[in-house]
């Protein structure tokens, strides 16, 4: 009964609400500290990526073995196993899809595919629900992974051994850690021949939305441009100046290794 | 004598007024609101540009837009402690008031998120809301409960819903149950918050669970239950007054109904062309053996065919509720003021209300009266007063003005008051017995506007 002013409650509803929003959204950090993070952690993960593939010299068949990142609709999948005695104990995601829904689908299917991975001990496992595209890229992924292992245990005990497996010319393939950009990371990988940038190719690049279409025209580009050069003093690509940028950044990444 | 007159009323002092649940149960209301920003607050990590900022505000709104869906369903799923403690009258008003802010909350949550994605993609707004509409999971079911949620809004807005007719309005209404359920599983299936953690959609699960558990028992299983033990039908109808008709309802077992003066039931009358909306009105005598007694004043659509009831017409009715009842008592006197047919729950109380008792009956003419030979009859068995606040010969109304009503009632800020009637008239003398110094919490009230 008492006098209802609705414009002095709108007023306020609508004022409370959006200071609360905004408020709540102002308290939480502008950066995100999980990427910081796997930033940090990134170069232990190449370089694991690294050794244990195409050092290959784990006899018994122990250590860390990384797949190759399979690509998916929502961004890129890689599995990283622990090998011991020949068998999986443990299976997780180096890489996996990001952003929008995709965070909690990753927080869902990822933990399950692990798990069913050390359980089958093989890549024939079961697509999570609702995450399928997720599963096929983290098998896919898986698969390559496996093969590694079978690779290495079955190569000679040769340091030099690359995954290709011809000895004849010292060919081997660096990974550059993976440079975040705001549309996503971009990780390059070089084969290098006696020395030389005989290919590049961005193993991660921005996807989803217009993204496809800059990573489509920008990368080979890049690729070519990386090889030619045979540094990271490349140009950008117009237009994909973050792509470009984050590129040069893995590429120099890269390059570093060569060194070492 | 207004010193002996305070002693008798210290002495003779009613039981203290049943505390209304009104204040904790908003309190809990807005706890579960909190619960759901704090869920939202364990879960995010950062907010990165404005991406970030959209998407996070789209997630605020949306959870607050999914546990508001909940309450409201809730407050109006006829909860006897909400009906007979707080107020039909006042529920209501919260569920109307929460019913604009929730689709509002609504409308914000899907422009930010599809806003939030559109800028995280990279893409235009349209492909943006295609992809999402059609690409992710539970949105196809997800968009159209949207839609059917701002469907009812719109149809709930004053505007539109003086142009439209009651029962468009109900129809419609009802369909916000289906437009709940839709859009429940995207909350699940999408939701940040929900995903991979049990904890957060096991209590999602038991608030719209319980909700519907309390919808299903109160809306449905206790009405069915109420009609089929009491079998009530149509004994018969009178005329009271000029437009005004009573009827009398016959059924069994009524004293179990629980029935306290002042409350009302929503009535259908089957197979009278009257079934398919149920109104509410007040009882007009207290319950007598096997009859009820409602009085309703023909005004228009459902209430004008109230005169054509055949004796023996099965009635279907739900209650009782409201709260204008005497635990709303504080003060040893009570001034019960009707204007035109507000007499009707007023008159049951004029009857039973424990204590001093005084009505003030306002009506056009004395042919308006109705019930007028009861409401003597009463007063004398009772020693009570009557006053009547009728128009002028020349058609001149009655001042109920500050100052006429304090010098008719003397010691009115210490009297319960007790007001029914149009809303008009019910704003005007509230306005007048706040102006005369009776404190809010003494002036009793039932408005169905919203």
């Amino acid at each position: 009964m008492r006098k209802s002013h609705p414009i002095r409650r709108v007023v306020l509803a609508t004022a409370a609400t959006v200071s609360g929003v905004v408020l709540l959204l102002t308290l939480k950090p502008a950066s995100d500290p999980a990427s910081a993070s796997a930033a940090g952690a990134a170069p232990q993960q190449t370089a694991a990526a690294q050794e244990s593939p195409q050092g290959g010299a784990q006899g018994a068949g122990s250590g860390t073995v990384t797949g190759d990142a399979a690509r998916t609709q929502y961004g890129a999948v890689q599995v990283r196993l622990t090998v011991s005695g020949g068998r999986i104990t443990e299976a997780e995601a180096v890489q996996a899809p990001k952003g929008g829904t995709s965070d909690q689908k990753t927080a869902l299917a990822v933990p399950r595919l692990n798990q069913a991975a050390v359980a089958a001990q093989s890549a024939r496992i079961d697509s999570v629900s609702g995450a399928t595209y997720t599963s096929n890229g983290y098998k896919q992924s898986l698969q390559s992974a496996l093969d590694k292992v079978k690779a290495a245990d079955s190569a000679p005990a040769s340091p030099a051994a690359p995954s290709s497996g011809a000895a004849q010319t010292t060919s081997r393939t660096l990974t550059g850690e993976a440079a975040q950009t705001p549309y996503g990371p971009v990780q390059v990988r070089i084969t290098v021949t006696d020395g030389k940038i005989t290919e590049a190719e961005a193993v991660q690049a921005p996807k989803g939305g217009t993204s496809d279409q800059k990573t489509a025209l920008a990368v080979p580009r890049l690729n070519q441009a990386a090889v030619a050069a045979q540094s990271a003093q490349i140009d950008s690509v117009s237009g994909a100046t973050y792509t470009s940028n984050g590129y040069k950044q893995s590429l120099q990444s890269a390059l570093d290794q060569t060194g070492g | 004598m207004a010193a002996v007159h305070e002693r008798r009323t210290a002495r003779a002092a009613p039981p203290a007024s049943r505390r209304s649940p009104a204040l904790p149960l908003l309190a809990l209301l807005w706890a579960g609101a909190a619960a759901v920003i704090a869920l939202w607050w364990t879960d995010t990590g950062s907010v990165i540009g404005a991406a970030g900022w959209l998407t996070g505000a789209g997630r605020i709104a949306g959870l607050l837009c999914g546990y508001a869906c909940a309450v409201l369903v809730g407050l109006m799923a006829r909860v006897p402690v909400l009906e007979v403690r707080i107020g039909s009258d006042r529920v209501a008003r919260w569920h109307a008031m929460a019913g604009r802010y929730t689709v509002c909350l609504l409308v914000a949550h899907v422009v930010l998120i599809l806003a939030g994605y559109a800028a995280q993609d990279h893409a235009s707004l349209v492909r943006e809301t295609v992809t999402v509409v059609l690409d992710y999971p539970e949105m196809l079911k997800a968009t159209a409960g949207g839609a059917l949620l701002c469907a009812v809004g719109v149809a709930s807005a004053r505007a539109v819903r003086r142009r439209t007719s009651y029962e468009f309005w109900y129809y419609l209404h009802l369909l916000t149950y289906a437009a709940v359920f839709l859009a429940f599983f995207h909350q699940l299936a999408l939701g940040d918050d929900f995903a991979g953690k049990p904890a957060a959609t096991a209590a999602w699960y038991a608030l719209y669970l319980g909700v519907a558990a309390l919808v299903g028992w109160y809306r449905i299983l206790a009405p069915v239950r109420l009609n089929l033990r009491h079998r009530l039908r149509v004994e018969s109808v009178h005329r009271e007054a000029p437009g005004v008709y009573s009827v009398v309802v016959r059924g069994r077992r009524l004293d179990e109904l629980g029935v306290r003066p002042g409350q009302f039931f929503r009535w259908r009358f089957l197979g009278a062309g009257l079934g398919r909306t149920s109104t509410p009105y007040s009882l007009s005598a207290p319950p007598h053996g096997d009859l009820l007694r409602i009085t309703v004043k023909a005004l228009g659509g459902h209430s004008a065919a109230v005169p054509l009831l055949r004796p023996g017409t099965r009635v279907w009715a739900e209650g009782p509720y409201g709260s204008l009842t005497a635990d709303r008592r504080t003060a040893h006197r009570s001034l019960l003021i009707a204007g035109g047919v507000g007499i009707t729950p007023l008159r049951a109380l004029f009857e039973t209300l424990p204590g001093d008792v005084t009505l003030l009956y306002r009506a056009r003419t004395a042919e308006d009266l109705a019930l007028g030979g009861e409401l003597e009859a009463i007063a004398r068995r009772r020693g009570a007063a009557v006053r009547y606040a009728l128009n002028g010969a020349d058609g001149a109304r009655p001042a109920l003005t500050a100052g006429a009503l304090r010098a008719a009632f003397p010691g009115l800020a210490g009297h319960d008051i007790y007001l029914c009637g149009p809303q008009g008239f019910a704003e005007d003398v509230y306005a007048q017995l706040r102006a005369a110094g009776v404190p809010d919490r003494r002036i009793h009230h039932e408005s169905f506007e919203l």
